[in-house]
């Protein structure tokens, strides 16, 4: 078009001046026209470029939300101070904020600003006297006992008060000490200390000597009117084992006191009861010569016991009931080693994580609910020759670094980015020895009551819970749906195809919310009434079908002439009605005569299975209503496809009606059939409001048709909007979703290009 | 009986019964849904039903059913119990009780029962004992009291209405007002200009806001005194209730109304029911917020997937060349239709909440974080996340119609110059409007119906202000709304009185029902009469 454009323009004006101003016109009109044109060419194009852009769109943004899940933790190197220099500190600590630290060493509590590196004006302990300081309990979690050389103990506890003012915060240490408690009479030198304030008062265990602890629980009863009463009482228990106690551990309950020996045993004792003290051996076989225990410690939560050995081993160790209903120490997991001794301990009070360090100064990071070493910080990590000498270790409040110190008393900081330290393959797919369980499970419970919560994020149950809903509603849906195409397409009089296809089409417009609706707060109390009745169905409807096609037979030909063939179907509503309503009056019967009247009782004797009220046998009925339709729709779409001259030619032949959708159109509609159970089976994989509402989304694995689930569509809409934002849990309800994107764009681009291929084939036949 | 068999007329039958099935399937359920949903304005009967203990319970009959029997011979006869909607929630602990039927010695219907539907603690049922004014009886119980009660019913709905508009209009204003100067202010000292004469100026706004406030407390407090009528009613059981009148819905004696008034009063419920806000946690009230924020939502939402679903298809049909990159963008609007609605959902609250939220609110908000304003759920994302969701729905429809259109009418426009933008817009456009219309509607039904996506990106119970209202910019896209889906998930799931709530939730089932069908039907009916129009070929 435009070289003849360019031509007329340059022919000179011949006519009047009104002519050549239209002839510009006309060009300037030409040229906005093309212009125009173009424009719309390109957003139109834009158009097509956004649907894909949104399916690219969507994969992009969940899949930047789950991939931080595949994370490496890392580890950076922070401020250094400079040294305390009161000797080899016993314990640590640190602000939520990194900012200020304290070490206990032998002369008192030192405290230590990291932003400036230098030893800030640190209070006197008052108790201490002329006594050093020569032990101490861990440091991590609030009170903490200094253990001294004339066999008394100080609590002491060690805030951080945080306030903010005008230029920011502000962090200011307060060193609350408590009275000093007695604990040996004959003052010796307290050797180790264990020290919790747990529900029913403060309890201490120092080790005195090589084999003797003293107990000293402190009970203080506060009294509405007068003083609070304390109650002190000491007791002395000295080991059942021929090594010499070397790491002392109190849950903060207050229920067990552990101790580890150089023979490598871990002595458990109960500090509720009298019980005799059960020692339980580090090495599987009992005359393997186990290494000495070094560390000993609980994870947040206290129910996990971490053991480190002089081989550098790490072990974690829970109470758990054996066989004979035995709470008995049982090993969990083995850590990666250590190539020394492992002398420090730190459990993280954020999550399941914990540190351990060996004489080298090398540090490994662990995370307890997985089983695995997450990090391995080299020895020489902070540049020089010191952190070789680690003598303390202590994890930051907010599980966001860890701070150590050498013996020197040179505190040394280092950032840790490991924001979920709980994903991992495993975790997520596979088996995992949570706290308390009795083995290895896959569990799906994403929040609990507690801080020390472990979380249990195995997807397995999940998607386990989805093909469980999936296979009932297909398994319901897909005869039904294949045979009413069938039906319709073939058989059926085009004049009330008319009417039955809108039907349909209002089927698949029913809100999955009404239906979940309907199936949880109605139809699951109704067919817990009549569930015998409902397994009669498939049997007494089409019995019953055929007994009226007998019957029909035998009527006389004008009496059968007034129901055209197709329209059989009008004819079948009231019989499919009767049907259902004698098979709900025979299963009541059934179940009074073969079940004893309550089916529920025979179910559990005979085959060992409870009902649930919103069970699969629901869902899949409901589930029904939204994907009979599809289902429907596409089948029949291909079924009246097929060329009709196929059709014509088998019944030329002399074929029956059946025998031709059976052998001619059925085989050539396969395809297409196969589509539409592939793009039914997509709508149920990822069908929410109906398993939200009708399942009892219980997270459990078993087949049971009685009993419900948790399906990954239904888990997410509950637990997305509580999951915080960029939290593990959010990450994870994204994989999930991720899941379900997965699942459903697989299948729906195979049934497409199925679909794609058939219709190739229609066009060549 | 072979022949019976190689006929293949059983087979069909049995075809034949498998569609019987599914389309009793859908009968049944919308018939349940309109027997359970029509039902419950009409105002039922109070009885008095006196138990052989000489106990009674007074209330209305909603349910009766079978005592299920566990291991009694076949013979015993059955046993039944009746569920009574006895109210006084506050004197008896909880609204309904099953009566055993066996243990009724007598079933009365007293004239004189009233049902007060209370703005709290639900109705109660009794009989009227007194009408106070200021303290002092102005008449006493029967109809005496009942003409005394009704006369000053509207009095009283009036005062009502007037201490609602100084709370919410006026005193809401002024803590809109405020709000807006706080966030002024604090913008102004993050930009370091926090004592400047523009923060002088706005702190004396805020003064004079408060000299408003007060003034409106006092017309609150006079209004709130003149709330001095009330009336005393007795349950069955003897206990009398005082009630003010501004606590009193309304109050009818069922037993001795015609059917006439019993109409009236259905229309006024039906009315109440779509006009109202809701009460008593959504159980009682109307759903009028949840109506307001489905419409807007599908609004906005057809604003958005209508023009982008338009061009799409226009693109497949009128300007693509075959080629793979058609072929990808025809698996991707398959893909769009069947990926499951709640990772739409997710997507919406990663990408729109938190991605586009956030950033706006760090580059236009920053006064009042941490408190977000764009970046948390609101109406806007969950209308496009719905757009996203509902545009196969008009890419579908649109091609369709596209695929209709003669191709003689394009070659035509072509042939006498139009440029393909012109045939485009003048000839093909308005043609396939029908088609698109379609979609649209269709795309309409779906948003209403979809609720999984909206759960996590904007929807909540209970909303505490309409997504527009009279204060600048009017329209709040930032604002959690109501929607009746969710409305029925939560009212039917989450209400601590299942059995209150669950009328009113098949009320609401009722109403999303009909609005989704209606539009279904109406798409279904343009689109056939659109199919004749073009197998006539009169266009």
């Amino acid at each position: 078009m435009d070289p003849v454009l360019e031509q007329q323009v340059e022919v000179p004006p011949r006519g009047p001046q009104k002519a050549a101003r239209g002839a510009v016109s006309s060009r300037s009109s030409v040229k906005r026209r093309i212009l125009v044109d173009r424009i719309a060419r390109r957003l139109v194009t834009l158009g097509g470029v956004v649907i894909i852009a949104s399916i690219l769109a969507i994969l992009i943004v969940i899949g930047i939300e789950v991939y931080p899940l595949a994370g490496q933790p890392a580890v950076t190197s922070g401020a250094t101070s400079t040294a305390a220099g009161g000797g080899t500190p016993l314990a640590i600590g640190v602000d939520e904020y990194v900012e200020t630290a304290f070490i206990a060493d032998g002369g008192g509590i030192t405290l230590i600003s990291f932003k400036s590196g230098s030893v800030l004006p640190s209070p006197s302990l008052a108790g201490l006297g002329s006594a050093r300081i020569v032990s101490a309990s861990p440091a991590g979690r609030g009170v903490f006992a200094l253990g001294l050389s004339d066999g008394r103990a100080i609590p002491v506890e060690v805030r951080f008060n945080v306030s903010y003012i005008e230029s920011g915060r502000k962090v200011e240490p307060e060193v609350v000490a408590a009275a000093p408690l007695a604990v040996d009479p004959s003052k010796r030198p307290i050797e180790r200390l264990a020290h919790i304030v747990g529900p029913d008062g403060a309890v201490t265990a120092a080790q005195l000597g090589a084999r003797e602890i003293i107990l000293l629980s402190v009970k203080e009863t506060k009294a509405l009117v007068g003083e609070a009463k304390r109650e002190e009482s000491r007791k002395t228990l000295s080991l059942p084992s021929q090594g010499e106690i070397t790491a002392l551990a109190i849950d903060a309950r207050g229920d067990n006191l552990f101790a580890g020996t150089s023979m490598g045993e871990i002595v458990s004792l109960g500090l509720r009861e009298e019980t005799e003290p059960e020692v339980t051996r580090l090495g599987r076989e009992q005359d393997e010569t186990a290494p000495s225990i070094t560390a000993l410690g609980f994870l947040n939560g206290d129910r996990t016991l971490v053991v480190g050995d002089a081989a550098g081993g790490v072990t974690s160790w829970q109470v758990l009931q054996d066989a004979g209903g035995d709470r008995r120490l049982t090993r969990i997991y083995k850590f990666v080693s250590h190539e020394g001794p492992v002398i420090a301990f730190a459990p993280s009070r954020r999550d399941k994580g914990f540190l351990t360090a060996d004489g080298s100064g090398a540090i490994k990071l662990h995370y307890a609910t997985t089983g695995k070493t997450l990090l391995d910080v080299p020895a020489g990590g902070a540049e020089d020759s010191a952190a070789a000498s680690l003598a303390a270790l202590s994890f930051a409040p907010k599980a966001d670094g860890f701070v150590t110190a050498d013996a020197a008393g040179r505190l040394s900081h280092f950032r840790l980015d490991n924001p979920h330290p709980e994903v991992t393959w495993q975790s997520l797919f596979g088996k995992i020895w949570y706290e308390g369980y009795e083995k290895p499970e896959q569990v799906w419970q994403s929040t609990g009551g507690t801080d020390d919560f472990e979380a249990k994020l195995s997807l397995t149950p999940l998607i386990y819970g989805t093909l469980k809903g999936t296979f009932y509603a297909l398994l319901f849906a897909v005869p039904l749906a294949l045979l009413g195409a069938l039906y319709t397409s073939q058989f059926m009089h085009p004049a009330i195809k008319g009417t039955v296809k809108p039907v349909v089409e209002i089927m698949a417009a029913l809100p999955s919310v009404v239906l979940g609706f309907i199936a949880g707060l109605w139809l699951a109390p109704m067919m817990e009434k009549v569930v015998p009745g409902l397994f009669l169905i498939p049997v007494v409807v089409p019995v019953l079908v055929l007994l009226s096609l007998a019957l029909w037979r035998l009527l006389p030909t004008p009496a059968r002439t007034w129901v055209r063939p197709g329209y059989e179907v009008v004819l079948l509503v009231p019989v499919v009605t009767l049907g259902i309503w004698i098979s709900l009056g025979l299963g009541g019967l059934l179940e009074a005569a073969l079940l004893s009247g309550d089916y529920r009782g025979w179910l559990l004797r005979a085959l060992g299975l409870t009902y649930d009220q919103r069970n699969s046998l629901v869902v899949g009925f409901a589930m029904g209503f939204a994907v009979i339709p599809i289902i429907f729709t596409i089948a029949e779409d291909s079924l009246s496809n097929v060329p009709q001259h196929l059709v014509a030619g088998s019944l030329a032949l002399g074929a029956t009606r059946w025998q031709t959708a059976v052998r001619i159109v059925l085989p050539t509609a396969s395809p297409g059939i196969f589509s539409a159970v592939m793009i039914g089976f997509g709508r149920a994989v990822g069908e929410t409001m109906i398993v939200l509402m009708a399942t009892g989304n219980t997270p459990i694995m078993d087949w049971s048709i009685f009993n419900g689930f948790r399906a990954l569509s239904a888990n997410i809409a509950v637990e997305l909007p509580e999951a915080p934002e960029g939290g593990t849990l959010f990450r994870v309800l994204f994989l999930a979703a991720l899941l379900l994107f997965m699942m459903t764009f697989v299948v729906n681009t195979v049934a497409e290009l199925v679909r794609l291929k058939l219709r190739k084939k229609y066009r060549y036949l | 009986m072979s022949r019976f068999w190689k006929s293949g007329d059983p087979f069909i039958w049995l075809t034949a019964g498998g569609l019987a099935f599914s389309l009793l399937m859908v009968a049944g359920l919308i018939l349940l849904i309109l027997a359970n949903g029509l039902g419950f304005f009409w105002p039922k009967d109070v009885v008095l039903l006196v138990m052989d203990d000489k106990t009674a319970v007074m209330g209305q009959v909603m349910d009766r059913e079978e005592i299920p029997q566990p291991g009694a011979p076949p013979e015993t006869p059955k046993k039944y119990r009746i569920q009574v909607k006895q109210g006084n929630r506050d004197i008896y602990g909880q609204d309904f009780t099953w009566v055993d039927e066996s243990r009724i010695a007598r079933r009365e219907r007293p004239d004189d029962a009233i049902v007060i539907e209370r703005r709290e603690w639900g109705n109660f049922v009794g009989t009227l004992r007194e009408v106070r004014e200021d303290g002092r009886p102005v008449a006493g119980g029967g109809d005496d009291g009942w003409n005394a009660l009704e006369a000053r019913l509207p009095q009283a709905a009036r005062l009502l209405a007037e201490i609602r508009r100084i709370e919410k209009t006026e005193i809401g204003a002024v803590n809109h007002a405020q709000e807006k100067i706080r966030l002024n202010l604090k913008k102004l000292s993050a930009q370091g200009r926090g004592e400047g004469p523009e923060a002088a100026r706005l702190k004396a706004e805020l003064g004079a806001l408060q000299t408003g406030y007060a003034e409106m407390e006092t017309a609150l407090g006079a209004a709130k005194k003149k709330d001095t009528t009330s009336v005393v009613a007795a349950a069955v059981g003897g206990q009398e209730k005082e009630l003010p009148l501004t606590q009193v819905v309304r109050a009818y004696r069922p037993n001795a109304m015609g059917s006439g008034a019993k109409a009236a009063f259905y229309a006024a419920k039906v009315w109440e029911f779509v006009a109202d806000a809701p009460r008593e946690s959504n159980t009682e009230g109307g759903v009028f917020p949840a109506i307001f924020g489905t419409v807007m939502m599908v609004m906005i939402m057809s604003l958005v997937a209508t023009p982008l679903g338009v061009l799409a298809a226009f693109y497949l049909r009128e300007y693509a060349q075959q080629g793979p990159f058609v072929s990808a963008v025809r698996i991707a609007v398959n893909n769009l239709a069947g990926v499951p609605s709640i990772v739409f959902g997710v997507f919406g609250v990663g990408f729109f909440v938190y991605f586009v939220g956030g950033s706006l609110d760090r580059l236009f908000y920053p006064e009042s974080l941490p408190t977000p304003t764009f970046g948390t759920g609101g109406i806007l994302w969950a209308s496009l996340t719905l757009a996203l969701l509902t545009l196969p729905v008009v890419i579908v429809a649109t091609e369709e119609g596209l695929a209709a259109i003669p191709g003689g009418l394009r070659e035509a426009s072509l042939a006498l110059g139009a440029t393909k933008f012109e045939t485009t817009w003048r000839i093909v456009l308005p043609a396939v409007m029908p088609s698109i219309l379609t979609g649209l509607i269709l795309a309409m039904a779906r948003a209403a119906g979809e609720v999984a996506p909206l759960m996590i990106t904007g929807v909540v119970k209970l909303a505490p202000a309409l997504p527009l209202d009279s204060f600048w910019p009017f329209l709040h896209m930032d604002r959690k709304f109501m929607h009746l889906g969710f409305h029925i998930y939560d009212v039917g799931f989450q209400s601590p009185n299942v059995d209150a709530a669950r009328p009113m939730v098949f009320t609401t089932t009722l109403l999303l029902l009909g609005i989704v069908l209606v539009l279904n039907l109406a798409a279904i009916v343009l689109r056939n009469r659109l199919r004749k129009k073009y197998a006539l070929g009169t266009l």
